[in-house]
């Protein structure tokens, strides 16, 4: 049974700070493009299926670099891996099996780390049968946000400085780190979490494209083995 | 660089993209909440976030790399000072590092 209610609670949550974090890298990034040679058509269509900012700014330099679909491919694949283990996180909370399959795997579209983390933030407080269309508002509205700042940006980008345009895409890194930082309670996570940003910068040279990944799954098995007995939040 | 290729690339980048989301979604058709396997994943995505901010700040792609590292590093250390010096105010500190970030980009 859809909750509008709760479709509407999380549409709420999303207006303001994550709608603004996601949304302003998303102008930037619609400036991107348009420097890069895309047309609107194109702009539009890179937030409205892929909605994943950093496989989308490496799809833009596999292009510009000379890059085959198959880089193309490889290097999306990669980047935007880290989508595996957080839709594999959050599937079994909002799961509902009165939800058709079909609308659950259209609700995966809408799963970023902007929509994750505001999730995760507030799901105990929402019961079980409403939590996946809490997180379809949440993260729906997100999604179609990114596609109108995209297009936004594409049209706009002449009426912002380029200093202006760069610091935009910063604010999506630095409320990213806020929000893990909100989300550090228990020690294995806060463990995981420097242990991943160490390993990812020593990675960096050595698996350049695959440092992210091994960094993020070595301190996440680290952390959980290490602090196996700490007591859940 | 013709237009073909490029709503070809979006193509498949999007595949690639859905591709992660809808294979986690398959892959944890078994997992409850209160299963240690859930805790383990919740521990490897936190770190993959973590690894992939610490990426952006120190290799970043994109316009983005047009700022110096020093620049960035700063800024990132301003943000948690900010959250934690002002009763973790998330607006307050994300604002206060990107006007640094412009700021110090502008003038040096």
């Amino acid at each position: 049974m859809f909750s509008s209610q709760s479709f509407k609670d999380g549409v709420k949550h999303a207006i303001g700070v994550p709608a603004l974090g996601l949304g302003s890298s998303m102008f930037a990034f619609g400036a991107f493009l348009h420097s890069a040679g895309f047309d609107i058509y194109q702009s539009f269509f890179s937030t409205f299926f892929t909605f994943a900012l950093p496989g989308q700014f490496v799809m833009v330099e596999t292009i510009l670099a000379g890059g085959t679909l198959l880089n193309i491919f490889l290097a999306v694949l990669l980047t935007n891996s880290r989508l595996y283990p957080m839709t594999v996180n959050i599937t079994p909370v909002i799961r509902n099996t009165n939800i058709p399959k079909w609308k659950q795997y259209l609700g995966a579209h809408f799963i970023a780390v902007t929509s994750w983390f505001n999730f995760f933030a507030v799901h105990k407080n929402i019961s079980q049968e409403n939590k996946f269309d809490y997180f379809f508002g949440l993260g729906g509205f997100l999604w179609a946000n990114s596609v109108l700042c995209t297009i936004a940006g594409y049209l706009f980008s002449n009426l912002v400085s380029h200093e202006i345009l760069i610091g935009l895409v910063f604010i999506n890194p630095m409320y990213f780190l806020v929000m893990t930082v909100s989300n550090l309670k228990e020690k294995k996570l806060v463990f995981s979490v420097i242990l991943g940003a160490v390993l990812s910068i020593i990675l960096n040279d050595i698996f350049p494209g695959w440092s992210v990944l091994i960094a993020g799954i070595t301190s996440g098995t680290l952390g959980y083995f290490i602090f196996r007995n700490e007591s859940y939040e | 660089m013709s237009n073909q290729f490029i709503y070809l690339s979006i193509m498949v980048a999007s595949v690639a993209t859905y591709f992660c989301r809808a294979f986690g979604m398959f892959s944890a058709r078994n997992i409850k909440t209160d299963s240690q396997i859930f805790h383990w994943i919740r521990c490897i995505s936190i770190a993959v976030i973590s690894a992939v901010i610490a990426r952006i700040v120190l290799f970043p792609v994109g316009i983005l790399s047009e700022s110096t590292s020093l620049n960035r590093i700063t800024c990132t250390l301003v943000v948690l000072v900010v959250y934690f010096a002002f009763k973790k105010n998330v607006v307050l500190a994300v604002s206060s590092s990107v006007i640094c970030f412009i700021l110090i980009n502008h003038f040096l």
